[in-house]
């Protein structure tokens, strides 16, 4: 086998392990947690047989392990349980619901700071030291050091109360619409793309200071290129794979920071999700969510270590 | 009530209605009186009497309890739930909260509903008898109705929403249906219900579409179609509206149902109702016109004013029917009490006694009702609310021992070893994060009053119900809703055998819940069964004053029930339920 | 554009010691972040005597505005604004630095132990690590909270946990890079314990990288605290945090916008002030391994 596949089966297969060895970890945990959600269900009108029967309905009479092993079996066979609050929704549908959300929130948070933090990186770098760089390295200080939910809060004030140009909170799937989608979406996107952009700005402006000091920029400069070609050609593209890296590590802000963002607009995605079901002691939903959470990051992790390892062969073989 | 105001007219029908002998159960109306298709005027004042909400605005000529829709039909009224992030299930047999059965009375019906005045009419039932001794219900159901899906309605759907509801696994409140001995059905219309002992809260709690919800009628083939999940999404029902979507997190989308058996309701062409979580979004989304209407959780009290001082809502403030304590565990030092049956002299010295009366003495309650809720709540004594009209003892706040009385508190608290607040420990008092700022205000109360400590600690209600069912914590906010009988008060909390009293506690550790008195038990009995006007109130306001002296905890405040909606929302008066919002009379412009 | 024909020359190379005069000579920012953090810490310190109010002092008062009494307003149960974002300090600062604190030891043992020794224990050490780096620390941190309930001591706790993560890795990079460093070898020539040479010749050399990631891992303990404290998963219900009084502002923001912007005003210079002087740090210790975070 090709030293990359062989690369990248080992990194798939240590990714696999390490989700499961997350989701094995927080199921157990999640029994330490205090609370019991059958008795909260029937707070009004059950006594102990209500409760005793419905914990057998629900399967939460019989010990942990056998617990763990029904819920093991099912979860390969796409099976991931129902909620055992309210309507007992299958996990697998209100995950399905929640990924989108989050899914579109993160993505345009990333494309909104992408599309901020590329130019901001770049006029910092070719113009170290004016006056440029110092009001951009500022405003990424201020981006980084912003409390998300802070911002979040700021920016319902003034785009919804006062000014009322966009909803306060919700969701619109894009299905019904690309302006109601959108704009649900901006400012929630904003609020968590703002201290990512910042990060990505920073480390745009360093590692393409270090690309241009580099011997390579020195030789394609000699050949005589416009300064077009020598920035897009050659430069940005040496000083991205270390941003790659730092993107892939920053996408864990995007996700982390949608988990209190999507709390202040109101918005059901993984991270609403996962909240909410360890304050309800939802356990089959925080199961499920723990999964596809650690999934994504796992996964996109590897798509960044495999993305390095071709464009940089010097880590491959490490 | 002020009885001077009436006019000689209406001073005639009150009496009337007040005029049967003490020990009938049945209040002089006969089982035909109580029978269907239409309860008649005499018989409606004579039950409200006898239920004590007989008020003067009843009296007034020209009340009807069946009042038609006014106004142009259509539109949509889009109406957002406060305090909640998703509205989790509408399936009659699961439902535990409020916010949830406001929207299923749109969309199922019993056989029963309440009107405006809390009297009992036919709904999916077209007439009825009762028999002489109270114990046999005849329906004749309503011919013609049909489900939401095409499925005609008849007595199998109720024989099977009654075989679904009393089984323990499906449904939470097949203790509802406890008193029923059998349900046998007589015809394809026609089903009888034998009760073992009679009821007079059975056309009212157990068969009507809002709060009975044991006998809220579910469609069979619905449920079998598509399962309990996804009925209890998008339930199947034979309502004026029918749910055409229902995504969680998201809404609820109801439309009208154009074959509802009144051709008259509902006017409205759809309704949206959205959970808004949070605050200043549902007040946003109310002024900018996103929605029209506030259902759901009870409205958080600074917006009550906010809303008043906008010209373009309606702000409609009434009593609620609930109330809120402090509990106070009496099995915990410094304030443990083990016998509450002493006579009240010797009880006054028992130092665990003087601690809880003076933890309830020292309540300011106009000070925590200014703070806490912006004054948008009744301090309260008892388990006794304002909206029990007739019950409630108005006199009860210079009577109760736990009047506030800061001298008076601070005295009994040095009293029983602790001058000044001083060795007194600090205790932990439990309340829901939603409740965390009441509960500060009165640790700062209790700070200023008595010098002493108290922590509060905002639990998961999950949590904290556990801890206040086990006895195992100090202190506890906390309280009731939906009380609209003096039963769902004094019967539900206030008896030794209460289901809130100690449920799951360790009966060898802790002989009772939060409270026991042997006469209080006896008194909330014989009220129970009282039909005469007068004497049921005796009994209640005897009962009542028993737990507030005794502290059976400390009594804090009555809550209000407050709609808010745009004044393009035409909400007739009848429809206005307080806990309920019906849109089938609703119209807009 | 026409910069990048430029030929950039690089630093100058001054002497360690003298390298934190030098380079915070030059940068302003990091002079106004250290004058910044002063301020806060003196707040901290003598909050107590600062604040005109007791932070959890209830007056009729609500929701008033920027007065002389009041120089921040009031919030919604009438406490004074400025006494509560003064005390507030006092324990944003405290977790921040205690955890970080705490990570740093824990994790930076593991991430010694790990390079230095390699094998097995490298392995499983490492492999623990990048179990838990595969999840974002915030939301370990909501989840350890979620289990062990709120309290100064689980937040610490539990926000230290999540962070040492971060630590291990750098002391590992560090002291795998370090251990083929001719000195160490000289060490073990000379006889020095696996031990000894850990601690006397690795450790010191690898704590340039470790103090920038520890400013790092400050500000986003501080961001974390805060954000636990908004969900509600922070140390209680009475002590003043930051997060804690603009999750209580919350539903009275358009009432009173100062409950929304002061506090979270104070959040943001803090983490601003500690982040201008990390990355002087960085500049004076001459770090440049990507530092996580």
């Amino acid at each position: 086998m090709a030293p990359v596949a062989s690369y990248m089966l080992r990194r798939l297969i240590g990714s696999i392990i390490v989700m499961w060895a997350v989701a094995t970890l927080v199921f157990f945990m999640l029994r330490l947690v205090p609370g019991d959600p059958v008795a909260a269900m029937l707070a009004d009108a059950g006594g102990p047989d209500e409760i005793e029967a419905m914990k057998r309905s629900l399967g939460l009479d019989r010990s942990v392990f056998v617990q763990y092993v029904i819920w093991f079996q099912n979860m390969l066979q796409g099976d991931l349980g129902s909620s055992i609050y309210g309507s007992r929704a299958a996990v697998t549908d209100v995950l399905t619901q929640a990924i989108p959300r989050t899914l579109s929130l993160s993505l345009l948070a990333f494309v909104i700071a992408l599309v901020i933090a590329l130019p901001a990186g770049i006029l910092s770098a070719t113009r170290r030291n004016s006056a440029t760089d110092t009001t951009v390295s500022l405003l990424a200080f201020l981006g980084l050091s912003m409390p998300d939910f802070w911002l979040a809060i700021l920016l319902i004030i003034v785009f919804a109360a006062n000014l009322q140009w966009l909803p306060a909170i919700g969701y619109v799937p894009l299905a019904e619409g690309v302006w109601p989608w959108f704009s649900h979406l901006i400012l929630p996107a904003i609020a968590i793309g703002t201290a990512f952009s910042a990060i990505i700005a920073r480390m745009i402006r360093s590692s393409l200071l270090e690309v241009l000091k580099s011997d390579y920029m020195r030789t394609a400069r000699a050949k005589g290129l416009t300064p077009w070609m020598l920035m897009f050609g050659h430069a940005l593209p040496n000083a991205m794979i270390p941003v790659i890296t730092v993107i892939g590590i920053a996408f864990a802000l995007l996700i982390s920071g949608a988990v209190v963002v999507e709390n202040v607009f109101a918005i059901k995605g993984l991270g609403r999700v996962l909240i909410e079901g360890i304050l309800n002691r939802d356990y089959p939903v925080v199961q499920g969510a723990v999964l596809v959470v650690s999934a994504i990051f796992v996964f996109s992790n590897l798509i960044v270590d495999l993305l390095y390892g071709v464009i940089d062969p010097r880590i491959r073989l490490n | 009530m002020k009885l001077k105001n009436l006019t000689k007219e209406m001073r005639k029908l009150w009496d009337d209605a007040h005029d049967f002998d003490p020990n009938d159960p049945m209040v002089g109306l006969t089982g035909k009186d109580l029978s269907g298709p239409k309860l008649s005027r005499r018989t409606t004042l004579r039950l409200l009497a006898a239920g004590g909400t007989l008020t003067a605005a009843h009296l007034v000529p020209g009340f009807s309890t069946m009042a038609h829709a006014e106004g142009a039909a259509g539109g949509t009224l889009n109406c957002g739930w406060a305090g909640v992030a998703e509205i989790q299930t509408l399936d009659p047999a699961k439902i535990g909260q409020v916010l949830q059965f406001q929207i299923t009375s749109n969309v199922l019906s019993g056989l029963m509903h309440i009107d405006a005045s809390l009297v009992a009419q036919g709904d999916l039932a077209e007439n009825w008898t009762v028999s002489d001794d109270g114990l046999e219900y005849t329906f004749k159901l309503r011919e013609g109705v049909t489900f939401h899906n095409g499925d005609p309605f008849n007595a199998d759907d109720v024989m099977y929403t009654f075989e679904r509801s009393s089984n323990p696994d499906i449904s939470i409140h097949s203790k509802n249906l406890a008193n029923v001995e059998k349900l046998e059905k007589l015809g394809d219309y026609e089903v009888k219900f034998t009760l073992k002992q009679p009821q007079a809260s059975f056309l009212t709690k157990t068969l009507e579409r809002a709060s009975g919800r044991a006998m809220t009628i579910v469609s069979k083939g619905a449920l079998e179609q598509m399962g309990d999940a996804q009925y209890g999404l998008t339930p199947v029902g034979t309502g004026p509206f029918k749910v055409t979507e229902h995504v969680l997190g998201q809404g609820v989308v109801l439309e009208k149902f154009a074959d509802y058996y009144d051709p008259e309701r509902p006017k409205l062409d759809k309704i949206t109702i959205k959970p808004i979580d949070g605050v200043e979004p549902i007040a946003a989304a109310l002024e900018a016109g996103d929605i029209q209407y506030i259902g759901g959780n009870p409205l958080a009290a600074q917006l009550i004013d906010r809303f008043k001082s906008n010209p373009d809502l309606v702000v409609d403030i009434k009593p609620a029917p609930g109330f809120q304590s402090v509990w106070m565990n009496p099995w915990r030092e410094p304030m443990k009490v083990t016998d509450f049956d002493k006579p009240m002299d010797e009880l006054m010295k028992d130092k665990g006694f003087m601690v809880r009366l003076a933890l309830a003495k020292a309540l300011d309650r106009d000070t925590y009702v200014k703070q806490a809720h912006f004054g948008y709540a009744v301090p309260g004594y008892g388990t006794i609310n304002p909206a029990m009209a007739f019950y409630y003892d108005e006199g009860i706040a210079d009577k109760s021992l736990q009047a506030f009385d800061p001298d008076g508190a601070r005295e009994l608290l040095a009293a029983a070893g602790f001058p000044g607040g001083k060795g007194f420990p600090e205790l932990e008092l439990i309340t829901t994060p939603a409740q965390k700022r009441n509960g500060l205000v009165l640790a700062n109360i209790y700070k200023q009053v008595l010098g002493i400590t108290i922590k509060v600690v905002p639990k998961e209600f999950s949590v904290g119900i556990q801890d206040f069912n086990n006895c195992e914590y100090d202190m506890r906010l906390g309280g009731s809703g939906g009380d609209y009988d003096p039963d769902d008060g004094v019967v539900d909390w206030m008896k030794t055998t209460s289901k809130f009293n100690g449920r799951t506690r360790d009966t060898e550790k802790y002989a009772f819940g939060y409270f026991s008195n042997a006469e209080a038990d006896k008194l909330i009995d014989e009220q129970s069964v009282t039909a005469d006007l007068e004497k049921r109130k005796a009994l209640v306001q005897e009962a009542n004053q028993i737990t507030s002296d005794r502290v059976a905890c400390g009594f804090l405040y009555h809550p209000v029930d407050v709609q808010v909606r745009h004044k393009s929302v035409n909400f007739p008066a009848e429809s206005r339920i307080p806990g309920l919002h019906d849109f089938d009379r609703v119209t807009l412009g | 554009m026409s910069d990048i024909t430029q030929n950039l020359d690089s630093d100058p190379q001054p002497k360690r010691r003298s390298r934190f005069r030098a380079t915070l000579v030059r940068d302003r920012k990091a002079q106004a972040g250290l004058a910044v953090l002063l301020l806060f810490v003196i707040g901290a310190i003598f909050a107590p005597l600062l604040a005109p109010f007791d932070p959890n002092e209830m007056t009729l008062d609500m929701m008033s505005g920027l007065s002389w009494t009041h120089p921040l307003g009031t919030d919604d149960l009438g406490r004074d604004l400025l006494s509560r974002i003064l005390h507030g300090t006092r324990v944003s600062l405290f977790i921040g630095v205690s955890t970080v604190g705490i990570a740093l030891a824990i994790g930076i043992a593991l991430g010694l132990v790990a390079g230095y020794f390699g094998g097995w224990l490298d392995l499983i050490i490492m492999r623990y690590i990048d179990l838990q780096w595969a999840f974002p620390n915030f939301i370990i941190a909501v989840y350890l909270v979620a289990v062990f309930g709120t309290g100064l001591l689980n937040v610490i706790v539990a926000l230290s946990l999540a962070f040492v993560d971060d630590f291990a890795r750098v002391a590992r990079s560090m002291t795998l890079s370090l251990r083929e460093e001719q000195y160490v070898d000289a060490a073990r020539t000379l006889g020095f314990s696996k031990a000894r040479t850990l601690f006397i010749h690795i450790l010191p050399n690898a704590v340039a990288p470790i103090i920038v990631q520890a400013t790092v891992s400050v500000s986003y303990a501080i961001l974390g605290e805060a954000s636990l404290s908004f969900l509600g998963l922070g140390v209680d219900a009475y002590t003043p945090t930051w997060g804690l009084i603009l999750a209580d502002g919350r539903g009275f923001i358009t009432q009173a916008w100062w409950l929304g912007v002061f506090p979270g005003l104070a959040i943001m210079l803090v983490v601003l002030a500690i982040n201008f002087v990390g990355d002087w740090l960085r500049d004076a210790l001459d770090v440049r391994q990507a530092v996580e975070g």
